[in-house]
């Protein structure tokens, strides 16, 4: 039971966001980047890698829809599938050199592959439009046989379409971590040697664990270039890896709902502070160093010691009642 | 979740549409123009400016066809993507349908086509050729010459006045953009039979010039010409002075903003130097003279580039709409195309085919210190004229 | 042909820059395993108040001296006040307060100098260049290969020729040791960290009158520290020496071999060091 609250806080939130938001576009967008946190925290919060590379993945599923849906005549769904499959090919590849080293060595190898895409993103104009970006990129409407399924026109229509995706990947990754898989990718990130010696190709395991990750978060990129029409250098840029991992620090690693809390507090808290002063930047950092000092199993921490408190308040006074009477 | 969340989302939610600047009350009677421009991030001197330019226009009109302006700034972040999320916004929350902005050009060209797909107008001024090229649309205009013409008219006059420079060597950033000023370079050379003796391409965020210099250096080169933008100019030129260069070779830097940016580079390294840029504040024009009062008065600055375009953008919109006597899109466009107006560098069209104003463009040559009027005296002007690619070679179909 | 030449020699000057900037980033992580990515904004820094100082009338040389001390007291402070904090907690933390700190500090430069750039001038004396047949160098940029080349060697004394130098690099290979031997840790730390601070700081000076001030130059040199960090070997003094010269050597014949790869292949070089000799080249515990 204690396992399904995961799902079932992600489906409260992805019911709740349109009744108490009122930009489709703000809504979309917190659950595109908790697709992106959802792939980040399969390497962080599961597995123990710190990946700074997740722009790799989220910039080249921008450019693979965009490039898909530009120049062939392949339909949404499909372009939604080949940027998946472009992001896991590329997280393989970069898993498959990266995951040689360890700890520091490691974060820094994602760092520097991910400037390496960046230069590539902006070397290669014919495909990506430099720094112009990939431009007109349509929104169809979701359709199968020629019969219109789905409107994707209004910001509320593309968010629902947005959603139900959310929340079938959500699932997919649920049962994935509650999985033996899942169970030995904690197991890596808690004591790597252990796990090794026990038996677990450690390295096939992370590995596996890359390619997932990759290919959530190039369909996260794939859905904002659908919802922005366009593919922007920026989607490559070290700006993106940095707030997808900053996204999930603050949400907690470990847990699938989790992430979409940080994803949602954090670009909420962005749109919103961002009204407010132009140097809202510094705003969030002080909420990140308040958060740093304070939480150590993020928001979602935060969450469940105060639920943990609630209800242990609630179970204390009904053993005191009971001792009472005995005596 | 919890009821702190729940609160703090329905804070989040509602706290956007009620805490931008000037909205007023009534928004459903005044006419709402949205302000996308970079407030934080690396090009937040251009979000700051960009607003206050937008704010002298709304100020100076106050209403229009007897309905109240207003204005909200949105920070893009410099993001293309932020920046599309933010006008779907402003148009379906606030119904906006007038937007300025769009400095810089990814966004430009982004917002540009969210806009047309909304049914509004985006008046923007960036630098791109595309954005009145290739990728214009009926919705997106656009005030500034492009790079086209930026180039054009600065090498032209250069030459003319150097005819014995016939050695040009080109640092150029490695961006659309900036090979887009290459090209528009070397037609410019051949047609005037000058030699191009070499390139240094730079990446993008480069700012150690010293290697591209150093190439430079070693071609032996009559004039200089650096063709990126942004701190990226302001990087290498700083950098070319500190290496003698100036005394060596003359030096042109053809896209420039202007006032801000000999601000933050100071005289003692503009002096001499040749810009090119899209206004200056001692041009004579009326609607410049009034400007400047203005901004004079209210602000106590000297009006620069990015100031002036936001003003001048909003200033036609808000001039159309009174033309057309209707905030009705396609009204607002058809009183726009092919307008004549007062604008800031003198008489200025927008050209009906694609968009684009027609204006002078500026050849600038620094000062020297002693000879600065006031402070912010930085430049001569040598020349201005108009020099734009037909429509044709643009390459825009507007159907 | 001796076009390369005088890019190596130009590449050996960027280079002595970027060991400055990136050796306190190294000793910080040799000693705390602490990865700083506020480490920018101390060379932000630095180059604002060398700026702000020169402005108010003072010499550059007075504050070439001073405001290092000022920014190594900012570091002091944040070290104790913040980043001590979450030593302990796993390395995202890290990453997530010394963000916020830079945000923090990076937006505070923006409310009080705004956000347009600036210059600073070349101190009288070392303007104008030296001319060696076809070679032209700016003397400024001699003197700061000479000045960094003379605090590398102080640096160096320090860390080899002092009981603080000793237990840093004791510190690095054991916290719990050094601790054990009387020396209070946690000043220790503080100190480190200040001293760190402090190299950035003075790298933010030396670069001023060469690159002006601009809220955002924190940004590039983080990512240039980085680099040289990892090349020259985590916690590596002499690392940072190293690397800092082929990097900047690596960046300064690529602009003539491949300019546009310039900046690719400072990165290039990081993963290949990464990949091949993990440590970095000089660094320890192979």
């Amino acid at each position: 039971m204690r396992r399904n609250i995961d799902i079932a806080v992600a489906l409260g939130i992805v019911v709740a966001l349109p009744l108490l938001l009122s930009s489709g576009s703000l809504a979309s967008e917190v659950l595109i980047y908790a697709l992106a946190v959802l792939g980040c925290n399969l390497l962080l919060g599961y597995t123990g890698l710190l990946s700074f590379g997740q722009g790799i993945f989220f910039g080249l599923g921008s450019y693979t829809f965009g490039l898909v849906l530009t120049r062939t005549g392949l339909p949404m769904p499909l372009a939604l599938v080949a940027s998946i499959i472009l992001g896991g090919l590329a997280a393989g590849l970069v898993g498959i050199v990266s995951i040689r080293q360890k700890g520091t060595y490691f974060v820094m190898l994602t760092l520097a592959f991910a400037q390496m895409f960046y230069f590539l993103a902006y070397s290669v104009p014919s495909l990506t439009g430099g720094d112009n970006g990939l431009l007109n990129i349509p929104r169809p409407p979701l359709s199968a046989f020629g019969v219109v399924l789905w409107d994707n026109t209004t910001a509320w229509q593309f968010y629902a379409m947005v959603a139900v995706i959310f929340l079938l990947v959500f699932v997919a990754l649920h049962r994935v971590t509650t999985s033996i898989f899942g169970r030995t990718l904690l197991a890596i990130r808690d004591n790597e040697v252990r796990a090794s010696a026990v038996g677990y190709n450690v390295p096939r395991f992370k590995l596996l664990a890359f390619v997932l990750s990759g290919a959530v978060t190039a369909l996260a990129g794939a859905l904002n270039a659908m919802m922005v029409g366009v593919a922007p250098l920026a989607n490559a840029e070290f700006h993106v890896s940095e707030m997808i991992l900053v996204m999930t620090v603050i949400g907690g690693a470990g847990n699938l709902a989790a992430s979409l809390i940080g994803a949602l507090f954090y670009v909420l808290a962005a749109d919103w502070l961002s009204t407010l002063w132009p140097r809202w930047l510094m705003l969030l950092g002080v909420l990140l160093v308040i958060i740093s000092l304070g939480m150590q199993r993020g928001l979602w921490g935060l969450i469940e010691d105060g639920f943990l408190a609630l209800t242990a308040r609630f179970k204390r006074t009904g053993e005191i009642r009971v001792e009472e009477k005995q005596v | 979740m919890n009821r702190r969340d729940l609160l703090a989302l329905a804070a989040a939610g509602i706290a956007p549409m009620s805490l931008s600047r000037l909205a007023s009350a009534q928004a459903a009677e005044g006419i709402e123009f949205g302000a996308p421009f970079p407030m934080s991030g690396p090009f937040a001197v251009n979000g700051k400016y960009g607003e206050l330019g937008v704010r002298m226009a709304i100020q100076r009109y106050g209403t229009v066809i007897g309905r109240r302006l207003a204005y909200s700034v949105f920070d893009t972040e410099a993001k293309p993507a932020t920046a599309v999320r933010k006008v779907q916004e402003a148009a379906q929350q606030k119904n906006t349908k007038f937007f300025v902005g769009g400095i810089l050009s990814p966004e430009a060209l982004a917002m540009g086509k969210e806009v047309h797909r909304l049914g509004g107008v985006f008046f923007c001024y960036s630098g791109a050729d595309e954005i009145t090229g290739k990728e214009c649309n009926a919705a997106t205009f656009r005030w500034p010459v492009p790079a086209y013409g930026a180039v054009a008219q600065t090498l032209r006059p250069l030459i003319e006045a150097q005819p014995k420079a016939k050695r040009w060597y080109t640092i150029t950033a490695q961006y659309v953009f900036g090979e887009g000023m290459l090209a528009a370079t070397k037609d410019v050379l051949k047609e005037k039979g000058v030699e191009l003796v070499g390139n240094s391409y730079h990446s993008l965020a480069e700012k150690e010039f010293s290697g591209y210099l150093t190439n430079a250096i070693a071609a032996k080169p009559d004039v200089l010409v650096l063709l990126n933008f942004g701190t990226q100019s302001t990087d290498a030129l700083r950098q070319a002075i500190s290496f003698g260069l100036h005394k060596k070779m003359t030096i042109l830097v053809p896209w420039t903003s202007g006032l801000e940016q000999f601000q933050s580079l100071g005289a003692d390294i503009t002096e001499d130097i040749y810009f090119g840029a899209q206004y200056w504040h001692k041009v004579d024009s009326p609607t410049n003279r009034e400007l400047i009062a203005q901004v004079n008065k209210e602000l106590k600055i000297m009006p620069n580039y990015t100031l002036a375009a936001a003003f001048i953008c909003t200033k036609c919109v808000i001039d159309a709409i009174a033309k057309a006597g209707s905030t009705e899109p396609k009204a607002v466009i058809s009183a726009l195309e092919g307008m004549k107006f007062e604008g800031l560098t003198g008489q200025e069209q927008i050209r009906k085919e694609d968009h684009q104003v027609i204006k002078d463009y500026y050849l600038l040559r620094g000062k020297a210190k002693k000879q600065m009027k006031d402070a912010d005296d930085y430049v001569d002007v040598v020349s201005s004229g108009q020099s734009f690619l037909t429509v044709e070679q643009a390459g825009c179909k507007l159907s | 042909m001796s076009v390369y030449l005088l890019q190596t020699v130009n590449g050996i000057g960027i280079g002595m820059l970027y060991f400055l900037l990136a050796v306190g980033l190294s000793i910080v992580f040799g000693l705390l395993r602490f990865v700083n990515f506020a480490h920018g904004v101390f060379y932000l820094l630095g180059a604002y108040f060398c700026f702000e100082a020169v402005r108010q009338g003072m010499s550059f040389w007075a504050a070439l001296l001073i405001v290092p001390l000022f920014v190594a007291a900012v570091g002091w402070v944040a070290e104790k006040t913040l980043l001590r904090h979450v030593y302990a907690k796993p390395h995202e933390f890290h990453i997530l307060i010394t963000v916020g700190v830079a945000l923090i500090i990076q937006e505070l430069v923006i409310v009080q100098w705004g956000p347009l750039g600036d210059s600073v001038a070349v101190p009288s004396g070392l303007e104008g260049v030296v001319m060696w047949g076809d070679f032209i160098y700016p003397k400024y940029r001699l003197f700061v290969i000479a000045v960094t080349g003379g605090l590398a060697v102080l640096l160096w004394w320090v860390l080899e020729g002092t009981r603080l130098g000793s237990a840093v690099r004791a510190g690095s290979e054991s916290p719990e040791m050094v601790s054990l031997l009387g020396i209070n840790v946690f000043r220790l730390f503080s100190l480190v960290f200040a001293l760190g601070a402090a190299t950035a700081a003075i790298a933010g000076v030396l670069a001023a009158p060469i690159r002006g001030v601009e809220p955002f130059m924190g940004i590039e040199a983080l990512a240039v520290a980085f680099v040289v960090v990892v090349v020259g070997g985590l916690g590596s003094f002499t690392g940072a020496l190293v690397g800092g010269i082929l990097i900047g050597v690596v960046q300064s014949v690529m602009s003539t071999l491949w300019p546009e790869g310039a900046r690719l292949m400072i990165y290039v070089a990081m993963a290949a060091v990464l990949l091949l000799r993990p440590n970095g080249l000089l660094g320890k515990r192979g």
